[in-house]
């Protein structure tokens, strides 16, 4: 059932891409940036009401495996695309994260969802979702703050190399992602903080232990050291260029770590049997 | 009745030197008094005078083109030769290119428009504007208005300032918080950084080698005045540096760049060169978070700019042609209508005579859906009857035949009938019977 609402969000975000991405290619459309706001917020409104429904069928346990976090990435991602679309106002930033956010999307939306068992009783502690939810809004942001620093190189390079053409005319000006990538840094910090202080909890909680090794918690925490000392440089007045190669990194490391930590099985107790029959320790 | 009557006489960037535009040229009320003095000239019955730095036209709607030649000639005799005129077709033609800065300058300038519209509005205070300049007005401005939205003609920078503030707008975004530094007392210079501050710089920096011109500048452009010596510091306060100074060589160095790099701990500086040969090492564009542009980078932009507006031109040329026709054209109907309104009037008002008399003799058989059947019997037969020869006439004006006009006012002996008499039969007419029976059975 949740696989046929998430489908018609997915119709809806390929609507809302669609709409950014005429708004991108005719600036003088307004109203194609405003189609696709109204577009995003119907897909995220929609989407929401899959995952109520996910949530019942398999008592959140889908959104502990790749592809569910990846479709709640989508959806906080957009979530907060429309938040900073309301006040700061960037439309031609929907041009980039909608397309992105709908390729991320789609794998999720072929196939059988793989029907996981429901949650064993002792794992339903709210600061296991407050750890989830908090770890893929965090990426979500770092993941626009990316694309924000795409955007910026785009146009430094426009600027820098005086290439005034149709890029040049419809990105927003150097400072203005330069401090969209910033704000969304540091506001991504302070909630993946919040997803590594509530799993530190509940892996005390479940596994008795707050650290042990885990690949994914030794990656969580390189992840955490290098934006965490983002913020700092950003304080020593680092900015511009190497700022936007800088967030691209860090992302790059997000992603990559995501993905082949689920690509080698059984590397990692956040996935599979949530490291219940496992010998020692757990995650965050 | 089908001959144009509207004639232009005037001149412009293209045919008089300035010394005789400035002779001519008019504003406010002298303007105003010209104006009204055109409207009181014999066969003259509406003027409307554009007048601007690059061109002063004359239109009038007369019997010929002789007052509109005279306006000029009685301010400057040499005018005369330098005189372009048209009319008819020609002359609206000419206005709508004109609004639609097809004929200036510098091509698809936007204030043109306005300086026409601001014609219209004087012309229409001074009561020398009646409804036919206001129609030929409003079709300019409706077809200047279409090809600004569906061409590109107005896109584009056209000049350095446009660009420099372009520039720095797609690096600052505003210029809040930031400093402006202009350094020389080159006259571009000094128009940029007015520009410039338009995006609400903070402050306006001066620097001078020589200090009394400086301050002069300074004065110019409502900014403060600081020692040549000072430069290496001003660097790390301003954002934007201006440079137009004569000096024949580098006046900022990449090595004196980076050393105000370091100092502004990397925040971006904005360098425009405006100087010719050129103030600012091109090296120093290289350095990380420094954008340096000279005049040809930014000449390049104007240039592709004009290059891309004369295409739009083509574009923009049909829109006036094909609005030009459907001026001509509507015109060409109105003609008719006048004998058209008129003869419906006469059917309409013998109908509802006939229909009342029947009525005042049967009326009271008759109940009240009856007696509206009786007024919709006699209208329709007005509005059958009639079908044929409206649309013959309509068709007859649009191809521009005006004579069947003529001949339809003759056969049914319209012309004779003073305007001033139709309307008082409409009045004393009142609505029509058919909307009000209650009226209709009281007379």
């Amino acid at each position: 059932m949740s696989i046929v609402i998430l489908r018609i969000a997915a119709a809806l975000y390929a609507g809302a891409a669609a709409a950014y991405i005429v708004y991108f290619a005719r600036p003088r459309h307004a109203r194609a940036a405003t189609a696709g706001f109204w577009l995003l917020a119907a897909a995220f409104a929609v989407h929401a009401v899959a995952i109520g429904v996910g949530c019942s069928e398999f008592g959140g346990a889908e959104f502990f495996g790749l592809r569910g976090g990846l479709v709640l990435m989508v959806w906080l991602a957009s979530g907060a695309y429309l938040l900073l679309q309301r006040f700061y106002h960037l439309p031609t930033l929907g041009a980039f994260i909608t397309p992105f956010t709908l390729a991320v999307l789609l794998p999720a939306l072929f196939g059988d969802p793989a029907h996981p068992e429901m949650m064993p009783a002792n794992l339903r502690l709210p600061t296991l979702t407050l750890h989830i939810i908090t770890a893929v809004l965090g990426v979500a942001l770092f993941g626009i703050a990316f694309a924000s620093a795409g955007m910026y190189l785009l146009q430094e390079r426009e600027v820098k190399g005086k290439r005034f053409g149709a890029l040049f005319l419809r990105l927003p000006s150097l400072d203005a992602l330069d401090r969209m990538v910033q704000r969304l840094v540091r506001a991504g910090f302070v909630v993946y903080t919040v997803a590594l202080v509530a799993g530190t909890l509940t892996a005390t909680a479940i596994w008795k232990s707050a650290w042990s090794w885990d690949p994914q918690q030794i990656v969580s925490f390189v992840v955490w050291v290098l934006y965490g000392a983002m913020v700092q440089l950003r304080h020593n007045g680092w900015h511009g260029r190497r700022y936007a190669l800088l967030t691209l990194a860090g992302f790059v490391l997000v992603l990559g770590s995501m993905v082949s930590l689920k690509a080698v099985p059984g590397i990692t107790r956040h996935a599979g049997d949530y490291g219940m029959s496992a010998p020692a320790g757990g995650a965050q | 009745m089908s001959g144009w009557d509207l004639f232009l006489v005037g001149l412009s960037h293209k045919s008089a030197p300035i010394e005789v535009r400035e002779r001519v040229a008019l504003s406010g009320d002298a303007l105003k008094d010209a104006l009204q003095q055109l409207k009181r000239t014999d066969g003259v019955r509406e003027a409307f005078v554009v007048s601007t730095c690059n061109r002063v036209e004359v239109y009038v709607q007369a019997e010929g083109e002789e007052p509109a030649r005279r306006f000029f000639t009685s301010r400057a005799a040499e005018a005369g030769e330098h005189l372009y005129a048209k009319a008819g077709v020609e002359a609206v033609r000419h206005l709508f290119r004109v609004s639609a800065s097809l004929d200036s300058m510098v091509l698809g300038e936007q204030q043109i428009l306005g300086q026409v519209k601001e014609a219209y509005g004087l012309a229409s205070a001074a009561q020398a504007a009646g409804t036919y300049v206001s129609r030929l007005c409003n079709r300019a401005f409706a077809t200047a208005k279409r090809i600004r939205t569906e061409t590109e003609i107005g896109r584009g920078l056209t000049s350095m300032s446009q660009v420099a503030v372009e520039l720095v707008q797609k690096i600052f975004g505003d210029l809040e918080g930031r400093a402006i530094l202009l350094a020389g007392a080159g006259k571009m210079g000094c128009l940029s950084a007015k520009a410039l501050a338009a995006l609400g710089a903070d402050r306006i920096l001066v620097t001078n080698r020589s200090s009394e011109r400086g301050l002069a500048l300074a004065h110019q452009v409502k900014g403060t005045f600081r020692e040549w010596e000072e430069l290496p510091h001003l660097l790390v306060e301003a954002d934007v540096v201006i440079v137009s100074t004569g000096a024949p060589t580098y006046v900022l160095t990449r090595e004196s760049i980076a050393a105000a790099m370091k100092a502004r701990r990397h925040r971006s500086l904005c360098l425009i060169d405006l100087a010719v040969p050129r103030n600012v090492d091109p090296a120093a564009g290289e350095l990380p978070d420094v954008y340096a542009y000279d005049v040809d980078d930014m000449e390049r932009v104007v240039d592709s700019t004009h290059e891309a507006r004369r295409g739009e031109a083509l574009r923009a040329e049909a829109i006036v042609e094909a609005e030009v026709m459907a001026f001509a054209k509507e015109r060409e109907t109105r003609a008719a209508l006048p004998v058209l309104a008129q003869l419906r009037r006469r059917a309409e008002s013998i109908a509802r005579a006939e229909a009342e008399r029947t009525l005042s003799h049967v009326g009271a058989k008759l109940d009240e859906k009856g007696r509206r059947s009786v007024e919709a019997m006699a209208q329709a037969i007005v509005n059958k009857l009639l079908h044929g020869p409206t649309v013959r006439l309509k068709e007859a004006a649009s191809s521009g035949d005006g004579a069947l006009a003529g001949v339809t006012a003759e056969l049914f002996g319209i012309e004779s009938e003073p305007p001033a008499a139709a309307k008082g039969a409409e009045r004393r007419d009142g609505g029509r019977p058919a909307d009000s029976p209650g009226v209709a059975s009281n007379e």
